[in-house]
């Protein structure tokens, strides 16, 4: 078996020779496996892929997307999720199963215009694809600043594990919704801080494939250089990680997790509201463990030990974005962007642990 | 207008060529923002603007095929694109054209994986010198590309000839009207098979041979300049991948 680098291919460029399994835009032609996209090829353990570099979103199981409700009938909605195909949302899926045309008025849940966040639940390619909103956290997005990218942008703006976009979220103090169809959604309280968020997430999909993009973005949106925030803010920073990795393995053990994460968020709470009385708070670690505490605040309602401020800042229904990371993330993996470590994050994330030992 | 003006003593053609040599091909890859891929050619005098929409709904909806993905093409010139005045009403000869690029480009295509949609291509000429087909049938593959559309091999073209007992590559305007015959040929480089082969005037079945070899590997040397344009869209100058700290 022999060992192949990752490089640059177009169409009917040939990857490798020999034996091994096509997975995703690779086919076989002869003894070859060829390419049939413009992107990166790889060789993993399980097989040949291609990384895409352009076109349009097709539907996959799962996946979770915003679209636009473009129409209605009498028993479900139409929805525009940036395809080629349209996806319908049936209105049991909202009203429950005992839906009737005739009692239940669809245009009090849902109007035409409206934009939603959802999962699909089946798609096949002959048929159209279905979705559902009953999941946590999908639903109706009341408001937000609207952008349009490519969707094979969209692992290089979450980033390995979430880094990029939460970068961005913790920076300009909004929240970034992302569906896997290339549209994303921008909340946040501050124009300015939305604006900002608009410019990086632009400027990702723009320059997506260069190098250095994740140092890039942290200067554009003013973020301190890692060497410095870790003199001047040890003890906020880890704290800060801490409250996030218990975050994200609730996500996967549930309840065991649930009741050391409501205490580290705890400790996260005083830490960081006695730590923002010190000389000089970083911008970004401060609101780092800010947005840690809201997400956690709707997961597990732990609103009791929450200041107030907090609370209200994710009062509208909206959704929980680390929910969305959790899903990303694993089709994220399949992505050549993810070998674009964010080495500070990891740095960081091994002095957290060493303190919570 | 007689053969010598077309090959001089020297061996040289009205442009300067000599018997293997093509034009000078540019090829601008993503020209148009909003078209899922485009592609901007120069193939000597010739300048072309091809764009592709798609894989998108299939309007109207009947046309829609349930197996696999439709794909249209329009091959079109533009008024200002010949000395005189072309009525901008798609003729006889825009028709058949818009077929065989149609043709030409569908192997190299993988439409089942997108059933129920449409692929559209659109072909402009800009400017029009002889061989328009060919150079409408390479932008237009890599605009394919750049559409990220699954695609076995990207199609190149290009023209063959005979000027009197000589068999020449890369016809233009002058020798395709003046010349003993045209030849062209749009080739899949890396599957090495012909999805296009015209021909229009008289060959011997060994000039045939010569005329078809010569046709071949012209689509090679525009298959690099094909593959060039892409890679310098998509990755800029560095051709290897660098490894990255993880």
């Amino acid at each position: 078996m022999q060992e192949i680098k990752r490089r640059y291919v177009i169409p009917g460029d040939k990857i490798i020779e020999g034996n091994y399994k096509p997975l995703m835009n690779v086919m076989k032609s002869g003894d070859y496996l060829i390419s049939t996209r413009i992107g990166i090829a790889e060789a993993g353990k399980d097989g040949v892929k291609v990384i895409p570099l352009s076109g349009v979103y097709i539907p996959r199981v799962n996946d979770l997307v915003i679209g636009k409700v473009i129409d209605r009938s009498s028993l479900s909605w139409d929805i525009d999720i940036n395809s080629c195909f349209f996806a319908h949302l049936p209105a049991q899926d909202v009203f429950g199963r005992d839906f009737s045309p005739a009692r239940d008025d669809m245009g009090r849940q849902l109007n035409i215009g409206d934009l939603i966040i959802a999962r699909i639940v089946s798609f096949d390619r002959t048929r159209d694809p279905m979705l559902t909103v009953q999941d946590k956290d999908l639903g109706k997005i009341p408001y937000g600043e609207f952008i349009k990218i490519s969707p094979t942008r969209v692992p290089r703006l979450i980033g390995k594990r979430g880094s990029m976009i939460q970068t961005i979220e913790q920076a300009t103090q909004t929240r970034v919704i992302i569906g896997q169809n290339g549209i994303v959604v921008v909340t946040g309280r501050d124009i300015e801080g939305l604006s900002l968020a608009v410019k990086a997430i632009k400027m990702v999909e723009e320059e997506s494939h260069t190098t250095n993009l994740t140092q890039r973005v942290k200067s554009l949106l003013n973020v301190h250089d890692p060497s410095e925030l870790e003199q001047s803010e040890n003890a906020l920073s880890s704290t800060a990680e801490v409250s996030n990795d218990a975050l994200s393995s609730t996500a996967e053990v549930s309840n065991d997790a649930l009741s050391s994460t409501a205490e580290v968020s705890n400790d996260a709470v005083s830490s960081s509201s006695s730590s923002s009385s010190s000389p000089t708070p970083p911008v970004t670690s401060n609101s780092s463990s800010q947005i840690n505490l809201d997400t956690q605040e709707q997961s597990y309602s732990t609103a009791e030990s929450q200041p107030q401020q907090q609370q209200q800042q994710q009062n509208f229904a909206s959704v929980d974005s680390s929910n969305i990371k959790d899903d990303v993330e694993q089709s994220e993996n399949d992505d050549a962007s993810s070998n674009l470590a964010d080495a500070y994050q990891k740095e960081k994330k091994q002095e957290a642990n060493n303190e919570v030992v | 207008m007689n053969e010598l003006t077309l090959i001089d003593e020297h061996g040289k053609r009205s442009d300067g060529r000599g018997i293997d040599d093509l034009r000078p091909i540019k090829i601008t890859v993503g020209v148009i923002k909003n078209a899922d891929g485009s592609a901007f050619i120069e193939f000597g005098k010739n300048k072309i603007i091809v764009a592709v929409y798609g894989p998108r709904e299939v309007h109207p909806k009947h046309m829609a095929l349930p197996d696999r993905c439709v794909l249209r093409c329009r091959y079109h010139m533009s008024p200002f694109s010949t000395d005189t005045r072309k009525n901008p009403a798609p003729s006889r000869r825009e028709v058949e054209i818009s077929k065989v690029i149609r043709e030409s480009l569908e192997p190299s295509l993988i439409l089942s994986d997108y059933p129920r949609a449409v692929i559209d291509v659109f072909v402009e000429v800009l400017q029009a010198d002889g061989g328009s087909r060919c150079a409408g049938i390479i932008a237009a593959s890599v605009a394919l590309a750049d559409a990220g559309i699954n695609m076995r091999d990207l199609v190149s073209a290009c023209a063959a000839g005979r000027l009197g007992d000589n068999i020449v590559l890369d016809i233009n305007d002058l020798e395709d009207k003046e010349g003993d015959a045209d030849m062209p040929v749009a080739y899949l480089p890396n599957i090495e098979q012909i999805t296009l082969l015209q021909l229009d005037g008289k060959l011997s079945t060994s000039q045939f041979n010569e005329c078809l070899n010569k046709a071949i590997q012209g689509c090679k040397l525009v298959y690099e300049i094909q593959k060039e344009a892409l890679m310098k869209k998509y990755f800029g100058n560095e051709l290897e991948l660098k490894e990255e700290v993880v």
